[in-house]
């Protein structure tokens, strides 16, 4: 197999099939939506100029009589001790005995991964599982910029998702007490670690400023009778009223709930600061 | 697949009979790194089963986490790393090696400064710098300003500027990161200015290496220049071949990133950090693992404003963009072992003297 990727031909030909399927997955990624699931919102149109770039460069890669001409001349061995030296690139007139610029079977197999990984594992968004290991944010104090707390300040109560509560209680001097009485309707999937009470859990959305590897969890303590029923990472509409509370020592606004639907995950189910 | 594996072998004269052996032994060193790698990965997945005998599922939720985080990396890195190979590209067929010559000042201080102020100007994050500088470097780029462009570019960048001023305005930060991202990468290019292109660089990316065999096999084609269609499409083929080279690189390190991100619990480490030396420490053994991109990082850094100290978020502003896991492996492809390892300790060291440096300044 190794011998037959050597062929400059095929390397060529392999290469160009390469980024068509990276293209491809990408834009199938696109097409679904779950692109959502890995990155923020803000950077889908570089992923859509990336699939043009790499089709222009799929296309580079297409067999010409030019080159095909002009191969025995470039395919000689160079006498380099490596030993697919000449199994390279022939469109190029200063690099093309480069050493690292031939695909090697593992290094094929090596930027197949994302592929294949992307198509047997089916994609998810980041559950309450990846929480094991992240730092959950209850109260963002100080660290949102000024800029979002007015936004979220401006709008509706109604209109609030998790993170633009979050930053309204930032804004605010004693937040438990000063919403108490305000609705809130939120979206967001069921999260419990062990401060939590039998009759409590969060509702939590995972706040993504780039791409999923820099998610932090951002969540609102609920208080429901039936709180124990909810399994973890169910995502859940949750309709009531703010009331001061407490969460293990920390005073915190809690949402007293009047009633939690199920629901399909969002389309969109990272918000972004 | 990787031109060069960590633990492979010395590269020590052989004589022509050893050299097959030697590259089988490579391509086995290569494929032992490949399985090594994702027995590391499923052991990040299965760490935490092992130790708390959980159930199915919640591996299965572990494998699906790694997975997403894996390719949340890979994805968003990709425009950027491609970005940065169509650029390679076309230097490589449309700019001169003589013209680079004429332009860049060759005396070292000046070079290094050179260098940092093209990392000001040039819009690159770690991802695309990586095969620019490959690229200029093979077009007789002088090392100290290739390594000042390649540590500072990614932090000081015009879109990583203006994403640390909406992160933190004009504050202590922002300037902060700017002075000391520059004067640490022209600084350690300063070190480098003395040392030889054959002694830091893989022989594949020097230029003299290529003037000495090139000159024998390949002597520029006589007549006029190839038409412009021609040459674009020369130029995209050297982009892809920029392109796989270097994302083998990145997946490699995507791979680490995401094993490190399953299996090191931040939680814990957030947990740590106070104090003046410990959480300067902390962010920056965070910033290393995390492998975010630098041009939002600093929104990242927004979030720990509040519990960590001012130093230590400056020196996850400076260290984080000049390495990480994901750059660490990409250096791999450019710079021989050794320097890689300088070009991960001396930024690091650096960037926890500054700042400790601040937060002392400040508490004094």
């Amino acid at each position: 197999m190794s011998h037959y990727l050597a062929r400059p031909r095929i390397q060529t030909a392999v290469k160009g099939l390469l980024l068509f399927g990276l293209a491809l997955f990408l834009y199938s990624r696109l097409m679904n939506g779950t692109i959502l699931f890995y990155i923020n919102q803000n950077f889908v149109p570089y992923t859509m100029l990336a699939i043009v770039g790499l089709l222009i460069m799929a296309i580079s890669y297409r067999p010409s009589e030019r080159k095909a001409a002009n191969e025995p001349a470039h395919a000689e061995p160079h006498g380099h001790d490596d030993g697919h030296s000449h199994a390279t690139d022939t469109g190029t007139h200063e690099h093309s005995h480069d050493h690292s610029h031939a695909l090697t079977v593992s290094g094929l197999l090596l930027l197949l991964l994302p592929m294949v990984l992307g198509v047997l594992v089916p994609p998810q968004p980041l559950g309450a599982s990846a929480m094991a290991n992240r730092e959950v944010s209850m109260s963002l104090q100080t660290s949102s910029l000024p800029a979002a707390v007015q936004a979220a300040a401006n709008k509706g109560a109604s209109e609030r998702n998790v993170l633009d509560w979050l930053q309204t209680f930032a804004g605010a001097q004693d937040p438990a007490r000063d919403f108490a009485g305000q609705p809130v309707k939120v979206v967001g999937f069921v999260f419990r670690d062990k401060r939590f009470g039998a009759e409590q859990f969060m509702v939590a959305r995972y706040v993504v400023s780039c791409c999923v590897a820099d998610a932090n969890m951002a969540g609102m303590v609920v208080r429901w009778p039936k709180a124990a029923a909810l399994p973890a990472d169910q995502w859940v509409e949750v309709h009531g009223v703010l009331e001061p509370g407490k969460l293990g020592s920390e005073q915190l606004p809690v949402l007293a709930a009047q009633s939690v639907t199920n629901v399909e995950v969002p389309s969109q189910p990272y918000l972004y600061p | 697949m990787l031109a060069d594996p960590p633990h492979s072998a010395p590269a020590v004269e052989v004589s022509p009979t050893a050299r097959t052996k030697t590259e089988q032994g490579r391509r086995w060193l290569r494929w032992s790194l490949l399985i090594g790698l994702s027995l590391l990965a499923l052991a990040s997945i299965f760490y935490d089963a092992l130790t708390t005998g959980a159930g199915l599922t919640y591996l299965l939720q572990r494998g699906q986490t790694f997975v997403t985080i894996f390719l949340g990396i890979f994805i968003e890195a990709v425009p950027f790393l491609l970005a940065g190979s169509i650029v390679s590209g076309l230097i490589g067929v449309f700019v001169d090696q003589a013209w680079l010559d004429r332009f860049l000042p060759r005396q070292p201080l000046l070079g290094s400064l050179a260098g940092g102020c093209m990392g000001i100007i040039f819009p690159v994050c770690e991802c695309g710098v990586v095969p620019v500088v490959r690229r200029l470097y093979g077009k007789g780029l002088p090392i100290s300003t290739g390594i000042a462009f390649l540590l500072a570019a990614p932090a000081i960048n015009p879109v990583a500027i203006f994403s640390t001023y909406m992160a933190f305005g004009f504050g202590p930060v922002f300037w902060g990161r700017i002075v000391f991202s520059f004067i640490i990468a022209t600084s350690i290019a300063y070190i480098f200015s003395r040392a030889e292109p054959a002694e830091v660089l893989l022989p594949a990316v020097n230029a003299s290496h290529h003037d000495a065999c090139c000159a024998v096999h390949e002597p520029k084609p006589p007549g006029p220049t190839p038409p412009m269609n021609e040459r674009m499409n020369q130029a995209m083929r050297l982009a892809g071949d920029d392109f796989f080279d270097m994302a083998r690189y990145l997946i490699v390190g995507s791979l680490l990133a995401a094993t490190a991100q399953t299996l090191i619990p931040q939680s814990l480490l957030l947990s740590v950090g106070q104090g003046p030396v410990i959480s300067v420490l902390v962010l920056v053994v965070l910033a290393f693992v995390l492998s975010i991109c630098s041009t939002v990082d600093a929104f990242l850094a927004r979030a720990f404003a509040t519990s960590f100290t001012t130093g230590s978020i400056l020196s996850f502003l400076v260290f984080g963009p000049m390495v990480d896991i994901k750059s660490t492996i990409m250096f791999l492809g450019v710079f021989k072992r050794r320097t890689v390892g300088y070009l991960i300790l001396l930024p690091l060291v650096l960037s926890i003297l500054a700042g400790v440096w601040w937060n002392l300044n400040l508490f004094f």
